[in-house]
């Protein structure tokens, strides 16, 4: 009988939601639905050493040093010279990414015919929080960038 | 001696101490890798209970265990400690969504039918909340009666009778 009991599904845009509420220092959590489906939208946002520095202001270049299935390591320049080790999990719809002081993550699922697309970003110091309204503005400024991408525009 | 199934279908101990402890220390990584683990199990909890609210009970469930991680002193606890959460987020969803059919269940299909599993969700449908958290606790979770009481926060006498009613209602099922 319990075989057919229901079992409650938690999509990656969900569990995004869980660590934004739960991980210490992440700030910067913003939704958003775009009229493409998908499969494009994840090609782009998951295509990390071409897109991340076009999305975001503070990254200059990031390039995947090691690592092999979902879990990788990259390294990132920042735009002044600064540069940082990341752990990376990457698979269909989920990307979340650690270095020793930055956490940035991005989820994806349908939704309708469009896609409702989930980023995260923060800082693993104390009092991350009070620099809320520096990565909220960074946060909004990927994910405009994101909608406006020429690969999803009809 | 209630059982004890993990995430995944591992053992209670399946789950490593150290990514619990890294956990509780605030690491991305492990929070994530620890809510992937437990997502399952929280899910199998919040799926009969919740219902068509259920991924919201187990996002909610789920914030509330991996928010409170720090607070758990023995790694080996957490999977009873997230099934008391998961339980508890599960009703309190369901009560405030207000889904529950209070129709009687002339109408659920014989067993044996293709829409089995269609019949053993309009059983848990005619039950409220709680009588659904009692269910999963004993019938599904193997939880014995003590526990069922602590978990819910109810008397033993009242987990006895919300089982005796919600088993009443499933033998409907498979006699009718």
């Amino acid at each position: 009988m319990t075989d057919n009991w229901i079992v409650a599904e938690l999509d990656p845009v969900r569990r995004l939601r869980v660590l934004a509420a739960a991980v210490p220092g992440a700030v910067r959590h913003r939704e958003i639905v775009l009229p493409v489906p998908v499969d494009r939208v994840w090609a782009v946002a998951s295509d990390l050493e071409r897109e991340l520095p076009r999305l975001l202001t503070t990254v200059r270049g990031f390039r995947f040093t090691g690592g092999e299935g979902e879990r990788l390591r990259a390294h990132a320049v920042g735009r002044f010279g600064q540069r940082a080790d990341f752990d990376v999990v990457l698979r269909p719809g989920w990307c979340l990414m650690r270095s020793r002081f930055v956490l940035g993550a991005m989820a994806a699922v349908p939704e309708g015919e469009g896609t409702r697309f989930a980023t995260l970003g923060g800082f693993r110091l104390p009092g991350a929080r009070l620099l809320s309204p520096l990565t909220g503005l960074l946060g909004d400024v990927a994910i405009r960038r994101l909608a406006e991408h020429p690969a999803l525009q009809d | 001696m209630e059982q004890q199934t993990g995430p995944g279908g591992t053992s209670a101990t399946g789950i490593d101490p150290a990514l619990v402890r890294a956990a509780q220390q605030g690491d991305p990584l492990a929070l994530a890798d620890l809510m992937e683990l437990l997502t399952p199990y929280v899910g199998r909890i919040c799926g009969p209970i919740a219902r068509q609210d259920g991924p919201d009970a187990a996002q909610d469930a789920l914030i509330v265990i991996l928010r409170g991680i720090r607070q758990l002193r023995e790694p080996a606890a957490l999977l009873g400690w997230a099934r008391t959460i998961a339980v508890r987020e599960a009703v309190r969803v369901a009560q405030r969504a207000g889904r529950t059919v209070t129709a009687p269940l002339d109408e659920l299909r014989a067993a044996g039918d293709p829409q089995l599993a269609t019949d053993v969700e309009d059983a848990l449908a005619r039950l409220t909340p709680e009588h659904r958290a009692v269910l999963v606790l004993r019938d599904l979770e193997g939880v014995d009666e003590s526990t069922t009481s602590s978990v819910l926060a109810v008397p033993l006498g009242t987990v006895r009778s919300r089982l005796a009613r919600a088993r009443q209602s499933f033998r409907k099922v498979w006699e009718s």
